[in-house]
């Protein structure tokens, strides 16, 4: 929702983010009961155990009324619970789950106090889990190449070769071999559409005639700024040189305006197949 | 007449003496000149000033007056600055700064919190200041002494809700809005009682059953309760019509729109509201049924004028969506809807003026490419009364969304974007015809800070090489630049001391004022004494 509020999704998420960047297996889904930790591995076996008896405890006696998912039915969700949300090691489910809510039709539980403390390891896990669910959170590695490779590979080959004219600078066999192995699937897609970061070069030409070639690195109409061939930095009021710059992703650019879902899904499907 | 004039005099000066350095809510209803008082200078939100000391034809020689350093980093907040005092905020805390040497008088650092973070700035009722925290409180804090006085719970931060707006003083009201994607929690906007915090009203961006809008929505099940449409930034205010409007945000779950069949009001949407009593008054929605995060929060811009020779009383709003609107702001009829940038994500216009979504632009599991989106952002836009131009940076983007959580179970951030290859400009556009008359790039990717006119026929804004720059509004011609070491994360904002004017920029952790320079005779003059 808010690019802007990163930094503040970064506060309020840090703790889930590090344990997902650490810890989130591949394909971690909702009721899978995968476990988020950081700390030792004894430990977070311990923690998946507990969520695991928990999850069975909640799938017995509570997912009727709260949802498989906990996010309610008959009874309340519980993922958007602001009693759950504040539970410190069960201090404010534990009683509502032994003592039941005679006045909104819950039933008293009579579990162990181990029962109560399996319950809620698996509760705090599906709200690690759930989130996740930001925009913010690790990079999607949950996004298969069988999801994203849904054209035609010569189709994509087709592109590639014709009216695409991708084969004027890459090559299968060349630039591209191995390609599909090196990126996970939404990377290969998005840089292949456009490899951003790849800077333009420039040759810059002085009043005295002499020219210096390099990495563009500003050309804002004020300044000229390059990384030259020579390894050092140069830079000149604008309007003081002339200045012919070569954007290497032109031709991505180009093609970016041109592109039809279609394509894009074709030429991913073909990729695909570069491993 | 003679008869009356002493007893003006008396008045005058009770005027002058009584509030001391409060400010008095009715201050904001005036055009901003010697005060900034409020987010947007004003209510309209045109951030329009009317002073002229600084002009087309002298800017080439402004220099730095003074800087502030806050040896904090990222400053998103607008200052405001309130008889010659200027309060800047940042998360948890706020600088009060001497307007005239960028001197601090004190600083607020909320006890037993850590300084840092976003914050879009402060509110300011008689002698007290309010900011809101990333965990949903409100802060009240004297203005005097930089002390808090006491602080309320706005949303619930278990539930990810939190807070970064700045509130907008309307008479003895503090209009508060609310942020939060993550839990899929319901957005609202609040008037708060400014002396004890007690909630006078509360609007809820979900419908009630006895609205026909509840019918936007299905209910075979509790989406609706999730909602979403956030109201993030500050709104504005006509006192004449005494209508609020304020812009809310995406629905939720987030770009699935599977699981929520409808237009899902009033998320995506301008929404005009009596702020005596929270009722709506109109709605117009930017994105309806919205899947690609399109929040409509952008300023809702008020100014009046002729539209195909009639005159009007107008709203105008650049959108995140990539679209233009111009509403007649008494009724939210629309007078004009037009992309400003290249948009395929919609499919026509219906009845009311709204975009009509395009079915196959919607996220997939395997991708879509679109655009017109993050068309532009929360940073303010202006509006120049003298050349009738809008002025706001934009961005044109490809966008590939992803539908990463398909089916009727999703929730929270059901999707993924990337945004490809944007190029950033700062566009005029015309507002009878929705065309850029002019546009200005630096060939950078920035281009997301705010922008301030002024009856010196300038623009102040920052380009997407992060330069400030003052441009002639009419053309666009660069007539001063300079490179301050860092973004400019909110926008400019001016007013005026001592007959000397000051165009003010937050760069980073730094607010630079900067004037004309100091005429020599009065240095002189000063050091012959």
């Amino acid at each position: 929702m808010k690019k802007f509020a990163v930094a503040a999704i970064l506060v309020l998420s840090a703790v889930v983010l590090l344990k997902a960047q650490e810890g989130a297996p591949s394909g971690a889904a909702r009721g899978q009961g995968g476990r988020l930790g950081t700390r030792n591995s004894a430990q977070k076996e311990a923690e998946g155990a507990a969520a695991e008896r928990g999850s069975t405890i909640f799938k017995e006696n509570c997912a009727a009324c709260h949802g498989e998912n906990l996010t309610g039915g008959r009874g309340p969700d519980l993922i958007r619970s602001s009693l759950v949300r504040h539970d410190k090691n069960g201090d404010l489910i534990g009683p509502v789950v032994t003592g039941g809510r005679a006045d909104k039709g819950m039933p008293a539980f009579p579990f162990t106090q181990a029962q109560v403390a399996d319950l809620i390891a698996f509760i705090q896990s599906e709200l690690a889990l759930f989130d996740l669910h930001t925009r913010f959170s690790p990079y999607p590695n949950d996004i298969p190449a069988s999801r994203l490779a849904t054209g035609s590979v010569e189709a994509g080959k087709a592109y590639f070769y014709g009216p695409g004219g991708c084969s004027g600078c890459h090559s299968p066999t060349g630039d591209l071999a191995g390609v599909a192995n090196k990126y996970n699937p939404p990377d290969l897609e998005v840089r292949f559409l456009y490899p951003s970061g790849t800077p333009s070069t420039a040759i810059v030409t002085l009043p005295s005639g002499e020219k210096f070639e390099g990495t563009l690195l500003l050309n804002d109409g004020f300044n000229v700024a390059i990384q030259g061939k020579d390894g050092w930095y140069h830079s000149w009021p604008r309007r003081t040189v002339k200045i012919e710059v070569h954007d290497p992703l032109a031709a991505h650019e180009a093609l970016l305006q041109k592109y039809t879902d279609a394509d894009m899904h074709n030429i991913f499907t073909y990729l695909e197949t570069l491993k | 007449m003679k008869r009356l004039l002493p007893i003006f005099a008396v008045l005058l000066v009770v005027a002058a003496c009584l509030p001391g350095q409060e400010l008095d809510p009715s201050q904001i209803l005036k055009p901003p000149t010697s005060d900034w008082p409020t987010f947007n200078g004003d209510y309209t939100g045109r951030r329009y000033s009317p002073l002229t000391q600084i002009s087309k034809d002298n800017v080439r020689s402004l220099t730095l007056a003074w800087a502030f350093q806050t040896h904090s980093q990222g400053l998103q907040s607008m200052p405001l600055e309130v008889n010659g005092i200027l309060y800047i905020s940042g998360g948890n805390q706020i600088w009060a700064v001497d307007a005239r040497t960028g001197r601090e008088i004190w600083h607020f650092v909320r006890p037993g919190f850590p300084p840092g973070g976003g914050n879009k700035g402060v509110a300011m009722w008689k002698n007290r200041l309010y900011m809101n925290t990333f965990d949903a409180q409100l802060l009240c804090v004297d203005a005097q002494t930089g002390k808090m006085l006491w602080q309320i719970q706005i949303a619930d931060p278990a539930l990810k809700a939190f807070g970064t707006v700045a509130p907008l003083v309307v008479g003895n009201h503090l209009i508060e809005g609310t942020s939060g994607d993550t839990a899929d929690l319901p957005g609202f906007l609040e008037s708060i009682n400014p002396v004890d915090g007690k909630i006078e009203w509360r609007w809820d961006s979900m419908p009630k059953q006895s609205d026909p809008a509840w019918n936007t929505w299905p209910h075979d099940t509790d989406v609706i309760t999730r909602g979403g449409g956030m109201t993030w930034l500050t709104g504005t205010y006509d006192p004449a019509l005494n209508l609020l409007y304020w812009g809310t945000g995406n629905p939720h779950p987030v770009e699935n729109g599977y699981t929520r069949v409808g237009a899902n009001l009033y998320t995506c949407s301008i929404v005009a509201l009596n702020p005596d009593t929270g009722k709506l008054v109109w709605y117009f929605q930017s994105s309806p049924h919205d899947t690609h995060d399109w929040d409509t929060v952008m300023t809702p811009v008020l100014f009046d004028g002729t539209f195909k020779g009639k005159p009007r009383k107008m709203l105008a709003q650049a959108n995140k969506n990539g679209m233009f609107f111009v509403l007649d702001r008494t009724n939210g009829q629309a007078l004009l809807s037009e992309p400003f940038v290249p948009a395929n994500w919609f499919s026509g216009f219906n009845k009311r003026g709204e975009p009509i979504p395009a079915k196959d632009k919607e996220p997939q599991p395997d991708g879509v490419l679109v655009t017109g989106g993050v068309g532009t952002n929360w940073q303010a836009p202006s509006f120049d009364p003298q050349t009738g131009l809008f002025y706001v940076n934009s961005r044109e983007t490809m966008g590939v969304f992803y539908l990463t959580m398909p089916g009727k179970n999703a929730e929270g951030w059901a999707g993924r974007d990337f945004f490809l290859g944007s190029k950033s400009m700062l566009k005029a556009i015309d507002y009878q015809t929705g065309k850029t008359r002019w546009e200005h790039t630096a060939n950078g990717r920035g281009g997301q800070s705010g922008i301030l006119t002024t009856a010196g026929h300038l623009l102040f804004t920052a380009d997407d090489a992060q330069n400030l720059v003052a441009l002639d509004p009419s053309s666009g011609e660069v007539l001063w630049h300079m490179y301050p070491g860092g973004g400019l994360g909110t926008g400019p904002m001016t007013y005026e001391l001592d007959n000397r004017q000051y165009v003010v920029f937050p760069v980073d952790g730094v607010v630079y004022g900067f004037a004309l320079p100091e005429t020599p005779s009065r240095s002189s003059r000063n050091l012959g004494q």
